[in-house]
């Protein structure tokens, strides 16, 4: 073995993963090479002082951070869960509702005080339903204000509660996706934007934030959103990225895969 | 149940599956050597600290790509250096590299013990970790990931995108920078 033969083979014995049979050819190699031995007693020293160095250690807050951001992202993900089972739950009560009603119509009996005791029933829920939105939307705006990151984040899963019309809620997402300093509460702020995907004002959002984003992981998010949504006016946008030579090349070869994918 | 043994790979597996809860468990197990990983490359606290949120924010978002026949810290380190980069790009700050470094007055990012307190083996340790601060990123990222990281070769070249043989070569080649720059510091100390 030659000497530039032998450099692979140093690296491989300071990590304890040399063949036996490398083990021979290196060992022999150094026997007969005295620059070469001398260079890995050298070099293998220094190694060794490496693992001497102490390590740096993160503050305390890390964990409380980690757990708090976590927390906020699981109620997010479970909520969102549990409110598609629910509305799955809700179309197989509609239908029961429905053939109810045709069969009280087929029996015709006690119609008309059916009617109007339904009526009161529905004006407390409409008003109730609106006072659960209330404090849904305040919760998720108060939250989405404030300076932890992670209480915005929190307040971002507050708004998979929201009413897809609510649009003081729709705003202070868009307003994350376009202003939030933290690249986490941005990315949580777009797939909470999904909610949304049938207001015309969000989908006008989506593609207006493309423009004016700059870090890769959430343009390739918001690329995703325009064709999850099949937003085919997002073509000019989209174009301006894939052509875009100072912008990553995964999210320009992101946005033609999306241009194909629109056509 | 918290599954105390279980292979980072299974537990990441489980997560992408729904089991959100297990990723506290690779929380515990990694967040030291992420953070480690960033100070090293960026000397900043306070940044490192970020984004070692970040990378299990997007292990999170990104868990149903998580590929359990594949190594998982060889995952996870892809992520941290997307979100590294992502970092750099976002706040136009840079990975300072040995030439930016020359003439300036470098601290140490660690409360390591000073030289005196910690000389072992002939070696001045607090001279070791300013020739390591000292050396470009790429050299210096190669040695955290597999000195004080300890991952294999191949999960390394998974990380950096190369073949495993590249990895060995670029491993030597640090050292070989690393030695440069240490005796350089230890001539410069003597005289």
């Amino acid at each position: 073995m030659t000497c530039e033969e032998i450099k692979p083979l140093l690296a491989e014995s300071w990590a304890g993963a040399l063949s036996p049979q490398d083990s021979h050819a290196l060992e022999q190699h150094l026997s007969v090479c005295e620059q070469c031995r001398a260079e890995s007693a050298r070099l293998g020293e220094l190694w060794r002082g490496l693992s001497l160095l102490p390590a740096d250690e993160p503050g305390v807050a890390v964990r409380e951070r980690f757990y708090e951001s976590f927390s906020a992202y699981r109620d997010g993900v479970l909520y969102r869960d549990t409110s598609e089972h629910g509305r799955r739950t809700n179309l197989r009560q509609t239908l029961l509702r429905i053939a109810a009603g045709l069969a009280l119509v087929v029996g015709g009996a006690g119609l008309g005080y059916g009617l109007r005791s339904n009526q009161a029933s529905a004006g407390e829920i409409t008003q109730l339903r609106s006072e659960v939105g209330s404090m849904r939307q305040l919760v998720t705006l108060s939250l989405m204000q404030q300076q932890s990151a992670s209480e915005r984040l929190r307040g971002v899963s507050w708004a998979y509660r929201a009413e897809p019309s609510d649009t003081e809620v729709l705003d202070a997402l868009v307003a994350a996706v376009n202003h939030d300093t933290n690249v986490n509460v941005r990315l949580a702020a777009v797939d909470a934007l999904r909610t949304f995907g049938g207001n015309r004002a969000a989908r006008e959002a989506v593609k207006q934030a493309l423009s004016g984003e700059t870090a890769p992981i959430v343009q390739v998010a918001l690329i995703d959103l325009l064709v999850d949504l099949k937003e085919t006016g997002a073509t000019p946008q989209l174009r301006r990225v894939a052509s875009d030579d100072a912008a990553d090349m995964g999210v320009r070869q992101r946005a033609e895969w999306a241009l194909e994918r629109l056509q | 149940m918290i599954t105390v043994g279980a292979d980072d790979n299974v537990l990441m597996a489980r997560v992408s599956a729904g089991e959100l809860s297990k990723l506290a468990v690779l929380f515990e197990r990694h967040h030291r050597g992420l953070f480690r990983y960033f100070i090293s490359l960026n000397r900043d606290r306070q940044l490192s600290e970020d984004l070692v949120q970040d990378v299990f924010f997007r292990m999170l978002r990104y868990r149903s790509s998580y590929d359990p026949t594949k190594a998982f810290t060889a995952w996870m380190y892809q992520i941290a250096r997307r979100a590294n980069l992502d970092r750099v790009r976002d706040k136009r700050a840079e990975i300072v590299g040995i030439e930016e470094f020359t003439g300036r007055n470098l601290e140490p990012v660690s409360a390591a013990p000073g030289p005196e307190e910690n000389a072992s083996a002939g070696q001045d340790l607090g001279l070791l970790r300013r020739a390591l601060d000292l050396l470009p990123a790429d050299k210096r990222e190669i040695l955290i990931l597999s000195r004080f990281e300890e991952m294999k070769y191949e999960d390394i070249a998974a990380v950096l995108g190369c073949e495993i043989g590249a990895v060995k070569v670029r491993v030597y080649r640090a050292m070989r920078a690393l030695e440069q720059i240490y005796f350089g510091l230890e001539k410069g100390k003597a005289s």
